[in-house]
């Protein structure tokens, strides 16, 4: 049984337009999914399904076997921790200490047991200089680095990224990718990140990409970059390396590395060789 | 914003900054009462003293104090003026424009000022040595009885104590929003009555819209992190009166008792 479980989910806003038009995939315990698509394809529609923060109009979300509605929320909401995209709306306490306390405070987590967590989390993101800071006085990539603490201080076993690094500048955006890939390597924790950043999904395991509320494909992020015209069709960039690897079969030669390191390599020995 | 003085938590370590913020509220009440009771210049004198003893102690700076003080010397005028014209009780003092003042006019004024100036002293001392969210947690715990008649404390609290944690990113938006409108060719500062309206309508309505999504964005956060209003939570602040929190209230209580007393007998 996979973790998560899609089936056939439907959600609109209003009547006229499906935001979520018919879904279904599973994604297993352990794994990295990052979900693409372009602007308004039902990306954040979708987590927010997962996540029990909007209510499907047909079809069932199974979490751990458990649905996805009214009646389990709150086991849900033990299960799964989303951070959001911006960086202030996520921030409740009024200091880095007591927002990661605040979601203890609502799991009835005792006080004297509070603090060792608290700390404990905040040395995993390393914000140990600035635990007792007010929010004015971090950056976007600290504050989101709260965000984390404050969700892994809950031991989720499912976290949702929702385009948690869009708002930072390319120093946080960084410390936050590295974040997410060193949890990555964790096996108990599922991670599901909504991305636009196309180098992200090189980092996953595997990558749904939606097109306007349709899956449009599920895969290995390879097997998804494979078909460059197919992603072009939907408003899709795809990333540096298979750009040049696309560039060259024009040329008609052929490259199969799917790293820099390796492509560098075969690019020097195809130049050796010729 | 920033010359803003009145309100503004001041962090230092001092024995006043380490008092419950419970038992500061408690003392804040019995002080003001204390002031407004006496009509002697003893009690005055004394209460003046202990809250110089606690400016000292907190660390404060007197200079805090006078300029908190500023914005009352129109009042203080006005409230003179008034006196003055109205009151015709006691000695005669002297006479400007055909006006007499009497001397129970001046006396009126001074008695209010200093109640005002202490009032203003204690107040400023509260929030000067205690950090917003512990007086939000002192205030609920103060307004617990009201929960007999089902009022919601906890929530009360948490909206309070999210609004103080929002003010900083509300002013920082509200800075943005009028570089934006000024790089469009809004101006704020000068112009007939009629023009600044409609500007300082074009810093408003994104201002509202912009505190709506944060609103929307904020709500799913708690929830997603299990907040539930009106469920129990536990506490990570847990508030403990100490010895000396008693010997502060005790103080308070006599300064009050004494003010009473005064009233009575003098």
């Amino acid at each position: 049984m996979s973790l998560i479980e899609l089936k056939d989910v439907y959600f609109s806003y209003n009547d006229d337009t499906k935001a979520i038009d018919g879904i279904s995939f599973n994604i297993e315990q352990g794994s990295y999914t990052t979900i693409i698509g372009h602007n308004g394809s039902g990306k954040s529609t979708l987590a927010k399904l997962i996540a029990g923060l909007l209510p499907i109009k047909s079809g069932e979300i199974l979490i751990d076997g458990l649905s996805v509605n009214e009646e389990n929320i709150s086991k849900i909401r033990e299960k799964l921790g989303i951070v959001f995209q911006n960086p202030d709306n996520q921030f409740i306490g009024s200091t880095v200490k007591d927002d990661i306390a605040f979601g203890l405070e609502n799991r009835l987590v005792k006080s004297e047991e509070m603090e060792k967590i608290i700390l404990e989390y905040i040395d995993k993101v390393g914000l140990n200089k600035f635990m007792d800071y007010e929010p004015q006085n971090l950056s976007g990539g600290q504050k989101q680095r709260v965000a984390i603490a404050g969700i892994l201080a809950m031991r989720p076993e499912i976290i949702i990224f929702d385009e948690a690094t869009s708002m930072l500048d390319p120093k946080g955006k960084k410390e936050i990718k590295q974040l997410m890939a060193d949890l990555a390597k964790d096996d108990t924790i599922t991670i599901i990140s909504i991305t636009h950043d196309i180098e992200e999904v090189l980092q996953s395991d595997n990558c749904v990409v939606l097109n306007n509320g349709k899956l449009f494909m599920h895969a290995k992020p390879e097997e998804v970059f494979s078909h460059p015209e197919k992603l072009r069709d939907i408003d899709l960039d795809i990333p540096f390396i298979e750009k040049v690897k696309e560039e060259f079969k024009h040329r008609k030669i052929k490259l199969k590395s799917s790293d820099l390191k390796g492509l560098v390599k075969e690019l020097c020995q195809y130049h050796s060789n010729h | 914003m920033k010359g803003l003085v009145f309100g503004k938590y001041i962090p230092i370590d001092s024995i006043i900054h380490k008092l419950d913020p419970r038992g500061k509220l408690i003392g804040l009440i019995l002080m003001i009462i204390a002031v407004f009771i006496p009509k002697s210049w003893w009690a005055f004198l004394v209460i003046g003293l202990l809250v110089l003893l606690a400016l000292i102690l907190a660390k404060v700076g007197i200079k805090m104090i006078v300029q908190s003080f500023k914005p009352m010397i129109f009042m203080m005028l006005f409230l003179l003026v008034i006196n003055s014209l109205t009151v015709k009780t006691g000695d005669v003092l002297f006479t400007i424009a055909s006006v007499q003042v009497y001397s129970d006019a001046v006396f009126n004024t001074l008695f209010v000022i200093v109640r005002l100036m202490l009032m203003i002293s204690i107040t400023t001392l509260l929030t000067a040595t205690t950090k917003p969210l512990d007086l939000t947690l002192g205030i609920e715990w103060l307004l617990k009885p009201l929960e007999l008649f089902k009022f919601p404390t906890h929530e009360v609290a948490m909206m309070v104590s999210i609004a103080l944690r929002f003010i900083p990113t509300i002013i920082e938006e509200t800075m943005r929003i009028m570089d934006a409108q000024k790089s469009r060719g809004v101006d704020f500062e000068n112009g007939s009555i009629s023009s600044k309206i409609v500007s300082i309508l074009s810093l408003i309505v994104p201002l509202f819209s912009v505190a709506f999504e944060r609103a929307y964005e904020l709500a799913d956060a708690m929830e997603a992190r299990g907040y539930v209003p009106g469920a129990k939570r536990t506490r990570y602040h847990i508030l403990k009166f100490k010895y000396y929190d008693y010997i502060f209230i005790f103080i308070c209580l006599a300064t009050m008792v004494f003010s009473i007393l005064t009233r009575i007998y003098l």
